[in-house]
């Protein structure tokens, strides 16, 4: 029984020191389970507000999504125990209560190694999440900076032609089409024709609810500030998580500290009980030698 | 099922309209370029009547009154930094013959060769001689 507790000193004390450690994660990360989502073009492409939805559709999907429910059932389950234990331990006394108080401990421990594991695949959910929105962000940012200033001048020459050739239009119909030996064209014909048609389904997409523009604070926001948002939840998010990983590395000092307290009084009453030798002075034995 | 059917129902929808969307190859520039070519060889043909050219000249402009247009109206130009696409944006009046001229109520021809800086008035005042 004592070496038992003595020995449950150690692993407490080394739980303690890996909890606080904050690398250890890392080096521990390529044996957790894993969510490789890509920033595909085709994610860009998508409109700011489904561009979320289809990370997170993603993600859930994914052995990591799984992994984190897993962990979240299991820290559950291990809650009621140590409920359990702590009302136990209340009515209890003598041995069975150090005995009870050991196993509470015990599930102290496992309960904050399933903390640190939840808080290490939700660690890793994030920094893949940052990663992607990050990449997807430079992706669009290489789109602009496309925009070189030989094409700057390109475009805008093509719009001023746009312009120029709509504002022209009907004189340029008038002059040359006027002559009745000139037949309206089939392209101009059909172009006419289905121009109502791209008319009324561009009026249909564009009063479309799933096309409605993604806003940021009532504001009409661009994907580029819809990314940059996603990007700062998450960091915030991580930041967070930091936090939550100090707040169990305290609970685990906590725990170790619990268990120096119980082997230190356990071995405080073994002590009183045994048969040791009150250490004597020699002021004491003198009554042996004086007559 | 219902729900993984519901979530990739959009996915699906948006890859088809991602599919849809792939144009028909068509370069219009150089259709387009390709039919001025040869309305601008039919203006300096010196073998054929005036009677002609002028017969030509009206069944090359329809023609490229469609071309300009399907020039000017695709997208696919838009922000294409080629040589071709710049040199066709560069100068609206030489690249899109048919539209100027009928703009400005000229003749192509005449549109075209002042663009080119040749006038009656340069052509009157030209001297002939050795280069």
């Amino acid at each position: 029984m004592n070496i038992k507790r003595y020995l449950f000193i150690g692993p407490s004390l080394a739980l303690a020191l890996a909890m606080t450690a904050p690398n250890t994660a890392l080096a521990k990360a390529a044996d957790l389970p894993s969510w490789r989502p890509v920033a595909s073009e085709k994610l860009i492409k998508l409109p700011a507000n489904y561009l979320k939805k289809s990370l997170d559709h993603d993600f859930a999907q994914s052995p990591l999504s799984g992994a984190i429910q897993d962990a979240d059932s299991e820290i559950g389950l291990k809650g009621q125990t140590l409920e359990d234990l702590a009302s136990a331990i209340q009515q209890a006394d003598g041995e069975l209560a150090v005995e009870l108080r050991h196993q509470f401990l015990a599930q102290k421990r496992e309960f904050i190694t399933l903390m640190k594991r939840k808080a290490d695949l939700r660690q890793r959910h994030m920094l893949t999440k940052q990663r992607t929105l990050e990449k997807l962000l430079k992706k669009l940012g290489r789109e602009k900076g496309a925009m070189t200033p030989a094409r700057v001048q390109l475009v805008s020459q093509q719009e001023k032609a746009r312009s120029r050739f709509q504002g022209s239009l009907a004189k340029v119909d008038l002059t040359v089409l006027s002559a009745p030996t000139v037949p309206e064209s089939r392209y101009a014909q059909e172009y006419a024709g289905n121009m109502s048609a791209v008319e009324a389904l561009v009026a249909a997409i564009s009063s479309h609810p799933m096309n409605v523009r993604a806003q940021m604070a009532g504001q009409p926001a661009t994907k580029a500030d819809f990314i940059r948002q996603m990007l700062a939840d998450t960091q915030a998010g991580v930041a967070i998580l930091e936090q939550e990983q100090n707040i169990i590395g305290y609970m685990a000092k906590l725990v170790a500290l619990d268990a120096m307290a119980l082997s230190e009084s356990v071995m405080d009453a073994e002590l009183g009980d045994s048969d040791l030798p009150s250490v004597s002075s020699p002021a004491s034995a003198v009554k042996y030698f004086v007559n | 099922m219902k729900k993984i059917f519901k979530m990739a129902l959009p996915a699906a929808a948006l890859m088809a309209v991602t599919a849809i969307a792939v144009p028909v190859k068509a370069d219009t520039l150089a259709n387009m370029e390709r039919e001025r070519a040869l309305l601008i060889e039919t203006l300096l043909d010196g073998e054929i009547t005036p009677a002609e050219r002028q017969v030509r000249i009206e069944a090359a402009q329809r023609r490229l009154l469609d071309l300009e247009r399907m020039v000017l109206r695709d997208d696919k130009l838009v922000g294409r930094n080629t040589p071709q696409v710049r040199r066709a944006f560069a100068n609206y009046d030489l690249t899109f013959l048919v539209h100027a001229s009928a703009e400005k109520n000229r003749a192509i021809g005449d549109t075209w060769l002042s663009q080119l800086g040749i006038s009656t008035q340069s052509l009157m005042s030209a001297k002939q001689g050795r280069r």
